[in-house]
C-alpha cells in the first residue's frame, strides 16, 4: 500500500517555484504566473506553508513609487529540506507511474473480453 | 472594491490580515482589467475562507465548552450511588455526541446544504447535551431516601431500603445502556436525514420540522410535567378529556401522516423534476419519522426542563398547584411524583418515531400509488385479442 503523499500537488507546484532560486525574495503574482495557480488557490497554500514554518513572509522595504508595499516569500531552510524531499519524492512516484503504464501498454486490461464480431457479419 | 477588502480584512485576526493585504498589494502587479478583477476575487475568496475557518473553530470551541460542562454538570457528585454508571453516562454521551458526526461524515457525507439540516443537527447535540444534567439532577433528586418518617412512606411505598438523607444515584447499567441507544438512534437518525448521502430535499426537513414544532407544542402543552395527569393541565386543571389532548392524539398518528402525504407530493429533485416513486415515498418517511421524532425531543426538553425549574422555583410550584395549600408534605409529594413521571419521556422518545415510521409509511404509500408495469405481451402471432379491449 502507498502512503499518501504529504502535498498536494498544487502546493508541490508553488514549492517547486520557491524552490528555484531558495535565497531569492519573491511575489505572489510571480509565483502565480509561475504555476498558473489563481491567487485564491495560491494564497491559502502560501498561508498554509507559512503555518508549518516551510516558508517565510515579509513586507518589502522599499516599495516602487506610487505603488504599495509588496508581500515577499521563501523556503525555511525547514522548508527547503521539506520541499526536496518531496519533489524527489513526487518525481520518484511520476517515473514508477510512468513505467507501469508502458509495462501495462501491450497486455489486455484484465476483466476486459476481447470485442466479438460485428452483429452483421455473424448473421450474414 | 480593494477599500471594502482591506477594511473586511479587520474580521480576521491581526496574524492573517497581512496575507489578505499582501493579496490586495500584489493586484497593482497584475495587468488591469478581467486579470486584475479575477486576482482581486481571488483575494475575496482568500478573506471568506480565511473567516469561515475563523467561524469552524469557534463552533468547536463553543461544543467543548457546552459539552464539557454538560458533563461536569452531570458527573457523580460525592455520597451519590451508582458513581460508575453516571460516569459512563456523562463521558458516553458527550463522546458520542462529538465522535458521531465525524464517523458519519465517512459514510453519509457532508451535512446537506441550506440552514434547515444545520440548524436540526445543532437542536439535536443541544438538546442532548441539556437533557444530560437535567436528567442527572432528577434521577437524583427521586433517589434520595426522605429522613423524615412520614416523607419515606412516599418515597419507598412499603419498605425502605439505603440511607436516609443519601442518594442512591441514577439509573442501573440496562437503563444507561438504554439511553445511550436512544441518543445514538436520535443523533444517528437526525445526521443521516441532514446529509447529503440521504438526498432528503429541503422541502422534505421543512415539512417535517414544522409538523415536529407544532406537535411539540401541543404535547408541551398537554404534558408539561411528564405523562401525569394529577401534575399536569394546569390551564385545565381537572379535565381528563380537554380539546388538547385530542389535538395531541390526532397529531400523533396524523401528523407523520400528513407531513409524509405533503414531503412525498412536493419534493422535487435539483432540476424541479419530480422524483422516482422510490425517492418520493423515502421523502414521505422521512418527513414523518423527522416529525414525531422532533416533537418527542421537544417536549422532552421542554418538559424535563420545566420539571427542574419547578423544583428550583417555589412560584412556579405555586402557580402550577394554583388554589391548593403547600404544605411541606404536599410540595414533596406532588416533586417526587412529578419527577417520577418525567420517566415517561423516555417512553415518548422511544415510540414516537417508531408511530411516525408506521404512520408516514403507509399514508406516503397510499398517496402515491405504484406505478404500473408495462405488461409484456407475447410477440409471437397465434394470441387472439379478446374482444373488448
Amino acid at each position: 500500500m502507498t502512503s499518501r503523499p504529504e502535498f498536494s500537488a498544487q502546493t508541490l507546484s508553488v514549492l517547486a517555484a520557491l524552490c528555484d532560486q531558495p535565497s531569492q525574495w519573491q511575489h505572489g503574482y510571480a509565483l502565480a504566473k509561475q504555476t498558473g495557480l489563481k491567487s485564491g488557490t495560491l494564497y491559502p497554500i502560501l498561508i498554509r506553508l507559512a503555518d508549518r514554518g516551510l516558508v517565510e513572509a515579509c513586507w518589502q522595504d522599499e516599495p516602487a513609487p506610487g505603488r504599495p508595499r509588496r508581500h515577499l516569500y521563501r523556503l525555511t531552510s525547514a522548508g527547503l529540506a521539506s520541499a526536496t524531499g518531496a519533489l524527489a519524492s513526487a518525481a520518484e512516484r511520476a517515473a514508477e507511474q510512468a513505467a507501469a503504464e508502458r509495462a501495462g501498454a501491450g497486455k489486455p486490461r484484465a476483466g476486459v473480453r476481447p470485442r466479438p464480431a460485428a452483429r452483421g457479419a455473424v448473421a450474414g | 472594491m480593494a477599500a471594502a477588502g482591506r477594511g473586511a480584512a479587520w474580521l480576521l485576526p491581526p496574524g492573517r490580515r497581512d496575507w489578505v493585504a499582501a493579496v490586495w498589494a500584489e493586484a497593482h502587479e497584475v495587468p488591469p482589467g478581467p486579470a486584475r478583477l479575477a486576482w482581486r476575487a481571488g483575494g475575496a475568496w482568500v478573506l471568506a475562507r480565511e473567516a469561515l475557518l475563523l467561524r469552524r473553530f469557534g463552533r468547536v470551541a463553543l461544543f467543548a465548552v457546552a459539552a464539557s460542562a454538560a458533563a461536569w454538570a452531570a458527573w457523580p457528585r460525592p455520597g451519590v450511588g451508582h458513581v460508575a454508571e453516571g460516569r459512563f453516562s456523562a463521558i458516553a454521551t458527550v463522546l458520542l455526541v462529538a465522535i458521531l458526526p465525524l464517523l458519519a461524515r465517512r459514510f453519509f457525507g457532508t451535512a446537506s446544504p441550506g440552514r434547515i439540516g444545520r440548524s436540526l443537527r445543532v437542536m439535536c447535540y443541544a438538546a442532548i447535551l441539556a437533557l444530560l444534567p437535567a436528567w442527572t439532577f432528577l434521577m437524583v433528586f427521586s433517589s434520595v431516601l426522605p429522613v423524615k418518617p412520614a416523607y419515606q412512606r412516599i418515597f419507598c411505598n412499603d419498605r425502605c431500603t439505603g440511607v436516609p438523607g443519601r442518594s442512591s444515584g441514577g439509573p442501573p447499567w440496562q437503563a444507561e445502556i438504554l439511553i445511550m441507544l436512544l441518543i445514538l438512534g436520535y443523533v444517528g437518525v437526525t445526521i443521516f436525514l441532514t446529509s447529503r448521502r440521504s438526498q432528503v430535499t429541503r422541502s422534505t426537513l421543512a415539512i417535517g420540522t414544522g409538523t415536529g414544532l407544532l406537535f411539540g407544542v401541543v404535547m408541551f402543552a398537554v404534558d408539561p410535567l411528564g405523562l401525569n395527569n394529577v401534575a399536569t393541565n394546569p390551564w385545565l386543571p381537572g379535565s381528563m378529556a380537554d380539546p388538547l389532548v385530542a389535538v395531541a392524539w390526532i397529531l400523533l398518528f396524523g401528523g407523520p401522516a400528513a407531513a409524509a402525504v405533503l414531503a412525498s407530493r412536493l419534493c422535487r429533485g435539483p432540476d424541479g423534476v419530480r422524483l422516482p416513486y422510490s425517492a418520493r415515498i423515502g421523502q414521505g418517511i422521512a418527513a414523518g419519522v423527522l416529525a414525531n421524532g422532533l416533537a418527542a425531543m421537544f417536549t422532552t426538553v421542554l418538559g424535563t426542563g420545566t420539571t427542574l425549574l419547578m423544583l428550583k422555583s417555589p412560584r412556579l410550584l405555586h402557580w402550577l398547584n394554583h388554589g391548593r395549600a403547600m404544605t411541606p408534605f404536599v410540595t414533596y409529594r406532588y416533586e417526587f411524583y412529578t419527577v417520577n413521571h418525567t420517566g415517561a419521556y423516555v417512553l415518548m422518545l422511544m415510540s414516537f418515531p417508531v408511530i411516525g415510521l408506521f404512520m408516514s409509511s403507509l399514508a406516503a404509500a397510499i398517496a402515491n400509488p405504484a406505478p404500473c408495469q408495462p405488461q409484456v405481451r407475447p410477440s409471437g402471432p397465434g394470441l387472439p385479442m379478446t374482444s373488448g379491449e
